[in-house]
């Protein structure tokens, strides 16, 4: 390796293919997903996300929230997503079509919350998950700096939270989230991958010889 | 290599080591000082982690952010730092004339610094891109470019000005860890923040990034270092070391494919995690050929060759549990869980920071013309460190088993999990507090080293053992 433009030029190779073979692989094959249109809904999904959710992708995003939970379903027969209640099917690639910016995440210290908006037995509110975000919990922190504590002026906001005893907030004044807490609360309310693509259905069985298909 | 002097004591000092003493040192110490500044985060995530209140209410470390930065300050930090501190005087060395370019390297290493520590206040502030091992705001990373670039250049041309035709293991490594990161920063940077491809394909790209750092970047300026300095301190040619040329392009282009072994199950197509698979075994090669060559160590006795073997020892460890939880089989039980943070462990601090830190407990005295400041620490640190990391890494392991069981298990919920790893966790607390202790006195002894040699530039005679038999470079 005592030729200098060789060695550099194999280095480049080997960058080059590795690049081209992940990053630019994958581009051909999923970087011209569209959403699928379904004739009897009369419509396609996935759906565009609003505008609120999109910013509330980057409150989520700013935050760091996918270094504890994840956005990505794995297989019925891979794991316990299903059985958890965190989907029905496995997350695909067309999922995350109109998202700026995936947050797939890669740790599970908290659930999944690839279908949160859809969880069984009971979705979450907003308010329940105002409360989760200014109070946290045994295994969430809190976010009190997405809330303000202000003075009660002519009514009070529809948004206050309601908390009782030793947290409610002092006379006179409400705590009521910011626009940061409003945007991610609609974000993670948006969450949900309930529409069955083809590509996200089961594979069925081959029959064997001289069984009818069903 | 050359030496210059021929008497005894001063033969380890040359005027290769004198002239590049400032910037080597500035970069050495630099990346020592991010070193604790990521201990300290490392003790306050690892807080965070069994205790979410801890520091929650502060926006500037709610756990999301401090999880960013200590990943920062430890890889774009000290491990970039140190590295091509390193990589710079073994190109140095092994061309045989003084570095050129030294300006370059300190206008480079003040420019990186200033960009990372831009890059972590905004981080802080809520600039993040949420790529793992990318996280530094958009705005700060074509400074990093061209820094990292300014730097490598004296590297470059120390190579390509080498006074000996024929290159050695350290070289190649060296370059590649040179040369391939800015184009692989160049690359991640176009697909993901500036003209970003279309959803999950940005998740694939940031994994190819990520074990693109560790594969071509980094691992290669750690085994730059261990070619060099086992060779050195033993006095013999490396055994098998006619591998060695397979085993370097075995890493280089297989390394980066590697990535997708974390995308196992998600929403990416499904061959990138075959080829994962497929691609960690190729490499299994690579991790054979760095076993032959370094059986050497494990016979040769000295401070530096202490951390290497730690270090040689926790990267052949990783190279096999990388294969292993790449398997289906086993990845549904470990994805998403500690055990991929141990193994990461395992990777960036038992072997690449074992090796920086042989490298660095080599070079110093060479660089200073005077011995490490104190024995004592250098002992401490070793032992503690060394305890620390296989703590770490255990107590990680231990959480992620854990966990992983429970994940699997539907009627466990999420806060029993939480309940479950928590022993673990605290534990890995204690962990990481003995990691910053050990670090924080590797930083006062080089702080008091490097202050002496400017005190007293003279370099003491009777500080080095004779070198025996030089070592031979391999005509390739």
């Amino acid at each position: 390796m005592k030729n200098g433009p060789l060695f550099l030029l194999g280095l480049f190779v080997a960058l080059v293919i590795s690049f081209a073979g992940i990053v630019l692989g994958s581009h051909a094959q999923l970087g011209r997903l569209t959403p699928y249109f379904d004739d009897t809904e009369g419509q396609s999904f996935p759906q565009r996300t609003a505008g609120i959710a999109a910013r509330g992708q980057m409150v989520y995003a700013d935050l760091g929230c996918a270094a504890c939970h994840t956005q990505q379903v794995r297989r019925p027969d891979y794991g316990s997503d299903k059985a958890r209640g965190w989907g029905e099917r496995q997350s695909v690639a067309r999922d995350f079509i109109h998202q700026a910016r995936p947050q797939i995440g890669s740790s599970r210290l908290g659930p999944d919350l690839a279908n949160l908006a859809v969880r069984k037995p009971t979705a979450p509110t907003a308010a329940g998950l105002y409360h989760v975000l200014y109070l946290g919990a045994d295994t969430h922190p809190s976010y009190r700096f997405l809330f303000d504590e202000r003075k009660i002026v002519g009514e009070p906001s529809p948004l206050a939270l309601q908390l009782k005893g030793s947290l409610a907030a002092a006379a006179g004044t409400e705590i009521v989230p910011t626009e940061r807490a409003q945007v991610l609360v609609a974000y993670l309310l948006s969450l949900s991958n309930a529409y069955d693509y083809p590509e996200s259905r089961p594979v069925a069985p081959a029959k064997k010889q001289g069984e009818q298909k069903k | 290599m050359t030496n210059v002097s021929t008497n005894a004591g001063t033969a380890e000092v040359t005027a290769i080591d004198t002239q590049a003493r400032f910037p080597l040192l500035l970069l050495l110490g630099s990346g020592i000082v991010w070193l604790v500044v990521s201990g300290i985060l490392a003790v306050i995530t690892s807080i965070q982690l069994h205790s979410p209140q801890f520091l929650a209410d502060c926006e500037w470390f709610t756990v999301g952010r401090s999880l960013a930065l200590r990943e920062t300050a430890f890889v774009y930090g000290w491990a970039a730092n140190a590295g091509l501190g390193i990589a710079l005087w073994i190109l140095g060395r092994l061309g045989g004339y003084p570095l050129r370019g030294l300006n370059w390297v300190v206008v480079g290493t003040l420019f990186w610094n200033l960009g990372v520590t831009a890059g972590m206040v905004g981080i802080a502030a809520g600039d993040m891109t949420s790529f793992s091992l990318l996280q530094l705001p958009r705005y700060v990373q074509p400074l990093l470019v061209f820094a990292y670039a300014a730097i490598a250049i004296s590297g470059v041309l120390a190579w390509s000005g080498r006074r000996a035709d024929s290159t050695f293991a350290s070289h190649w490594y060296a370059i590649a860890g040179l040369v391939l990161f800015p184009w692989m920063l160049c690359a991640a940077q176009a697909v993901l923040l500036w003209w970003p491809v279309r959803g999950t394909v940005q998740n694939i790209a940031a994994s190819w990034y990520a074990q693109g750092a560790w594969s071509l970047w980094l691992a290669p300026l750690a085994l730059a270092s261990a070619y060099y300095i086992v060779p050195k301190i033993a006095g013999r040619v490396l055994p098998t070391y006619e591998s060695a040329p397979l085993g370097f392009w075995n890493l280089i282009f297989v390394g980066a494919w590697t990535g997708g072994r974390h995308l196992i199950g998600g929403p990416a197509p499904a061959w990138v995690a075959t080829m994962a698979v497929v691609t960690s075994a190729l490499l299994l090669f690579h991790y054979l050929v760095v076993a032959l060559n370094f059986r050497l160590a494990f016979q040769t006795q000295g401070t530096a060759i202490k951390f290497i073997r730690v270090g040689l020892i926790a990267y052949l460890l990783g190279g096999a549990f990388d294969l292993i939880t790449s398997f289906r089989g086993v990845a549904v039980s470990t994805q998403f869980t500690f055990v991929t943070t141990a193994i990461e462990q395992l990777g960036w601090y038992g072997a690449l920071s074992m090796m920086f830190f042989g490298a660095i407990y080599y070079m110093v005295p060479r660089l200073t013309g005077a011995a490490w400041a104190s024995s004592a620490m250098s002992a401490g640190h070793r032992v503690l460190v060394v305890v620390g990391v296989v703590a770490s890494v255990a107590t990680y392991a231990a959480a992620g088993s854990t966990q992983g069981s429970n994940l699997l298990d539907a009627s466990v919920s999420m806060a029993t999990l939480f309940g479950n790893v928590r022993t673990s966790l605290l534990l890995n607390c204690g962990a990481q507090m003995i990691l910053l202790g050990a670090n924080l006195l590797l930083l006062v002894n080089f702080v008091r080293t490097a202050c002496a040699c400017c005190v007293s530039p003279a370099p003491a005679t009777n500080l080095f053992r004779q070198p025996s038999s030089k070592m031979e470079a391999h005509a390739s």
